[in-house]
């Protein structure tokens, strides 16, 4: 589903280079759900917005579905994105001019489908988020695990094969932040693969896969595992 | 799509009511000053005769000895001599060709029905109304016969025809002209003239005559010209027939010439003919010239739009930039602050073209408002120009071209100062905006 | 005290939205001391003295189609009868009105023709004794025209007019040591000496090359087509105006009275233009220093927007109001310099194009001083408003993530 071979991004400012992502390496398979753990500034977002192609890297090789993505320009950057990946954001990132409809709409009218369609698939998302009766609000007018439920709805209405979840319970209680971690793993048993950052080890511990980024690279190990290590490395 | 970027523009505008209606203010002031100045120049320079205007040739003659100046930028007469033109008229060439001046008389019937009033007299010759275009309303131009007799006779203009004759078909009344009966001939239609350019001797917006008659009444009726006389030397003229024979220039002329052949065979002929004069001791110089203008040529060079007006349009340009730079300024602020937002969208599958297009839509949307409401801002302006001077009540209006002209602008305008802000904004990275707001 | 370099620094980040303030600045100091110039130029040349009552004088067209009189002894009759007129100071037919735009211009040689000498162009009247008194002008040196002097006919005679009064620019300009009255000029080959000279009076052409400079002529030609000229006492114009048609038409009637307007509105159709231009370029200037006024004001609004943490962390850190409001001063004060430069440098080249190009004199720098600060000004104002708005962003701002 997505492999990422040696994968480097450095960030350049008028001092410094930061190296966001070192030789970075990565196989997510179809169905997974994975968790993205690491301390504040080890490159997780670096890699969350390199996976949904919303910043180039340096070096390596990102193959998406087979696709290699650094052979692509922008456009078709947009297109596979568009079709293939959902986002999800801490900050819920709904637009807040347009309401709960239009706000899933946008992806579909980006993939340039027909308005009988899209209505069906909106209508049909915000029945599964639960907020079928709220199509007309604004964003504002909902609580903050509603429009994330809202955000993932938005996710959603592409049917796409790979979500993309930073922080997604960043902004809520515990309560809300279970709810959403519950509708997350429904989506995954509908088929969507799913890797979600967080710093929530309690969040974590829920996925089937844990991975942890530590200064731009990957540490790829079971929470149990994780543990074990930690301990061992304790008592000696 | 197009639509769907159109009600985000829409959105996007109600959202900042404030700033959006500053740059739709900019734009409508800077098209509102540009287009006043613009359709004021646009209707003085606009071609009065399209179909023929470059067929239509305005005569000059070097009349002047060496050494003697006029105040013309290439030092020739405006006008021509009567007895010039008395001979350029009765040449043995086949083009149509017309002789004129502007005069008045007292304008009056045999009945005290009507105050006696000032009419404008044109003295021209028959080929004027086929020349100029002017459509007979009853009756026609008089023949050769009345015009090498001096026959008193008169068109007159359908205004004039209302005024005097209730609208009917006067063709066969008598009018009187001074103290002369004049048997009516012809009635033209109204005809609207922005620009007189056929005589641009009393100023170029001044009206069009309401009476035509023949050029050989001048000599009969020693009729002097309401229009500029011009003397280059001192010449004594107590009689009419001195003055006819003098160097003074005061008879406009025109030749409509359809070919470049018979362009070329009329040049030839005035050279012979001032050649030949040369002989009669007139066109005593050591380069024989003459000028054929058309009439744009001749609208030109007589300055018909002002200067005035051409600094007006200039510096309407240069105000119309710094409302496009007030705009674009605008624009990138407005544009920028809404990076988190394109940031989404680009997320959810948006190309950069995609971001582009809507926001270029949407500063044209800018552009169309600001356009229309500009078209109203200039009908005022053009308002306060016609009533602070009449000659410009008929210059003072936008014809279509103006009217469809002014959204262009506006648009294009808008477009430009926008291109910057869109490109920016489209090409900004997605990623910072996306992890918190 | 004055944070210039960090100011500066920060400007340089945000390039584009100076520069444009710039450019707007720069432009808007260009247009508005040009046309400024021209403004004046058209405010001097419209308020410029004649040396008429303006207000007291009117004319009128006689156009006369009856041939059953004497034309000369019915203007004769009709002189007599209009200055008889209640209210009515004088009148005289003129064959030319002055200010009106519409008359006659030869010169005045010191030879007869076609000798050479000396020649100045001068607008003529033929008009008769009452001239002087009809138009108001001062007489300064010399004499009126006598009843005989004046040449009446409609008849060509071998009698010649042989005086005329000038004005005193005339006869500066062809006797400039001053000792030209009494002289002898030639109109044509016609000698006329000089019996009078007044101070000041326009001719009928505002625009031409000699204004100011003018000849009676004491002949009156009777023709079908005359102009008379007429005083009154002062506020009895519009009476007599609205008297004058049928007045004369009882006279006698085979005639047409028209064109009955006073000089001052004459003037007024002479200068329509020049009002027009002059109009159109105040709404212009005006508006334009209002839409870069706008542009500062709606600028500065966005930065503080755009700055409103950093503000609040300023304020936070014990910044007080005063800087607040001195740092965007300051800022809108540098921006405003820089435009102002590449503003004085612009108008100078838009000034050097209008006077290639069109009739426009050199544009004095003193217009470009003035505007330079006007602008300058009001670039303080437009930003104050916001500034102080900054100003009162609360240091709590700066606590709050969102």
């Amino acid at each position: 589903m997505l492999q990422m071979n040696n994968v480097s991004k450095v960030y350049q400012t008028e001092m410094v280079q930061t190296h966001a992502l070192r030789d970075f390496n990565l196989q997510v398979n179809e169905g997974e759900f994975i968790a993205v753990t690491g301390p504040s500034g080890s490159g997780k977002t670096t890699f969350l917005n390199i996976a949904g192609m919303l910043e180039p890297f340096n070096e390596g090789e990102y193959l998406l579905d087979g696709v290699n993505v650094g052979s692509l320009n922008d456009n078709q950057r947009a297109d596979l994105r568009n079709q293939k990946i959902g986002f999800i954001f801490q900050g819920f990132n709904l637009i807040p001019d347009l309401n709960l409809y239009e706000n899933i709409e946008v992806p579909l009218r980006y993939r340039g489908i027909k308005a009988n369609e899209r209505k069906r698939r909106i209508e049909q998302c915000l029945e599964q988020v639960g907020l079928a009766s709220r199509a007309k609000h604004l964003p504002q007018q909902l609580s903050g695990g509603q429009q994330q439920r809202v955000a993932i709805a938005r996710a959603l209405a592409g049917k796409p094969r790979f979500l993309l979840a930073d922080e997604p319970t960043g902004n809520l209680d515990s309560l809300m932040a279970r709810q959403v971690m519950e509708l997350l793993e429904q989506i995954n048993r509908d088929g969507a693969t799913i890797v979600m950052v967080t710093h929530d080890s309690e969040l974590a511990r829920r996925a089937p896969r844990n991975i942890q980024v530590v200064d731009g690279q990957l540490a790829d190990f079971t929470l149990y595992q994780g543990a074990q290590t930690i301990k061992t490395a304790s008592g000696v | 799509m197009f639509i769907h970027y159109l009600d985000l523009s829409w959105r996007s505008f109600k959202r900042t009511p404030l700033v959006s209606f500053l740059m739709v203010l900019a734009i409508a002031i800077g098209i509102g000053i540009t287009m006043t100045s613009l359709s004021v120049y646009h209707m003085m320079s606009a071609d009065p005769i399209p179909e023929k205007s470059s067929q239509l040739y305005s005569v000059q003659l070097q009349t002047m000895d060496d050494g003697s100046t006029w105040w013309t930028e290439d030092n020739m007469p405006l006008q021509l001599t009567y007895q010039d033109a008395e001979n350029l008229l009765n040449a043995p060439t086949s083009e149509k060709k017309v002789a004129m001046m502007r005069t008045g008389f007292s304008v009056y019937l045999d009945s005290d029905k009507i105050k006696p009033f000032i009419g404008n007299a044109r003295m021209t010759t028959p080929d004027f109304f086929s020349m100029f275009n002017l459509s007979f309303l009853y009756g026609g131009a008089w023949s050769k016969e009345q015009e090498d007799s001096a026959a008193p006779v008169v068109v007159i203009t359908q205004e004039i025809n209302d005024k005097l004759f209730a609208g009917k078909n006067s063709v066969g009344e008598l009018i009187y002209l001074d103290d002369t009966s004049y048997q009516v001939v012809g009635v033209i239609n109204h005809w609207p003239l922005n620009i007189k350019y056929y005589d641009l001797n009393n100023g170029a917006f001044n009206q069009v005559e309401e009476l035509f008659m023949p050029f050989s009444l001048i000599k009969a009726k020693e009729l002097v010209s309401w229009g500029n006389s011009n003397g280059w030397k001192h010449e004594n003229t107590p009689t009419f027939a001195d003055k006819l024979q003098s160097e003074q220039v005061w008879i406009q002329f025109w030749a409509e010439l359809n070919t470049l052949e018979q362009k070329q065979a009329y040049q030839n002929y005035l050279l012979a003919y001032m050649q030949e004069q040369q002989k009669r001791g007139r066109f005593n110089r050591k380069e024989l010239e003459y000028k054929l203008r058309d009439v744009n040529q001749w609208m030109q060079y007589n300055n018909v739009v002002t200067e005035d007006n051409k600094i007006l349009v200039g510096l309407s340009f240069m105000f119309l930039g710094v409302c496009l730079a007030n705009i674009l300024g605008l624009l990138l602020a407005k544009f920028l602050r809404r990076a988190p937002e394109v940031g989404v969208r680009r997320a959810l599958g948006a190309s950069k073209r995609q971001i582009f297009l809507q926001h270029l839509v949407e500063v044209a949307m800018l552009g169309f408002i600001g356009g229309m409401l500009g078209i109203v801002l200039a009908q005022l302006g053009l308002m306060g120009v016609g009533q602070s001077y009449d000659y410009y009540e008929n210059l003072a209006t936008m014809d279509l071209t103006m009217l469809l002209s002014a959204p262009l602008i506006a648009i294009t305008t808008c477009i430009l100062a926008g291109l910057y802000p869109a490109w920016l904004v489209c090409k900004t990275n997605p990623a910072i905006y996306l992890k918190s707001q | 005290m004055l944070e210039i370099k960090p100011i500066f620094n920060a400007l340089c980040r945000s390039k584009v939205g100076a520069v444009l303030l710039l450019i707007q600045i720069a432009i808007t100091t260009a247009i508005v001391s040009n046309a400024a110039f021209i403004i004046q130029d058209r405010i001097s040349y419209l308020n410029q003295e004649t040396g008429y009552p303006e207000q007291d004088i009117f004319k009128f067209n006689v156009m006369t189609f009856g041939t059953d009189i004497n034309l000369s002894q019915q203007f004769e009759l009709d002189e007599s009868m209009l200055r008889k007129m209640p209210g009515v100071v004088d009148a005289a037919l003129s064959s030319s009105i002055p200010l009106s735009g519409g008359g006659s211009a030869s010169s005045f040689n010191l030879k007869p023709a076609p000798q050479e000498g000396l020649s100045v162009r001068t607008a003529y009247f033929f008009i008769d004794d009452h001239a002087i008194n009809t138009y108001g002008v001062n007489l300064i040196a010399g004499r009126n025209f006598t009843e005989d002097e004046v040449l009446v006919t409609n008849e060509i005679t071998q009698k010649r007019t042989n005086v005329t009064i000038v004005t005193k620019a005339l006869l500066d300009e062809l006797y400039p040591d001053g000792d030209g009255l009494g002289k002898i000029v030639y109109f044509g080959d016609l000698p006329l000496k000089i019996i009078g000279v007044i101070g000041k009076m326009k001719g009928p052409w505002l625009k031409d090359s000699k204004p100011d400079n003018l000849a009676f002529i004491p002949y009156i030609k009777a023709a079908s087509y005359a102009q008379v000229a007429v005083r009154t006492k002062p506020g009895q114009r519009a009476a007599v105006m609205k008297e004058i048609e049928n007045a004369m038409l009882e006279n006698y009637s085979k005639r047409v009275i028209n064109n009955i307007k006073g000089l001052d509105e004459l003037k007024n159709e002479y200068t329509a233009q020049d009002r027009l231009m002059m109009r159109m370029l105040i709404v212009l200037i005006t508006i334009l220093v209002l839409i870069t006024a706008l542009g500062i004001f709606g600028l500065t609004l966005f930065n503080i927007s755009k700055r409103t943490k950093q503000i609040g962390t300023r304020r936070a850190l014990g910044a007080r109001k005063s800087a607040i409001v001195s740092y965007f001063l300051v800022e809108n004060a540098l921006i405003c310099s820089l435009g102002l430069a590449l503003g004085v440098v612009t108008a100078i080249l838009l000034g050097k194009m209008l006077m290639q190009y069109f009739s426009v004199a050199a544009l004095p720098p003193s217009y470009i001083a003035v505007t330079a600060i006007a602008v300058f000004l009001m670039s303080l104002l437009a930003v104050l408003a916001p500034a102080k708005r900054a100003a009162n962003i609360s240091p709590s701002i700066a606590t709050r993530t969102i």
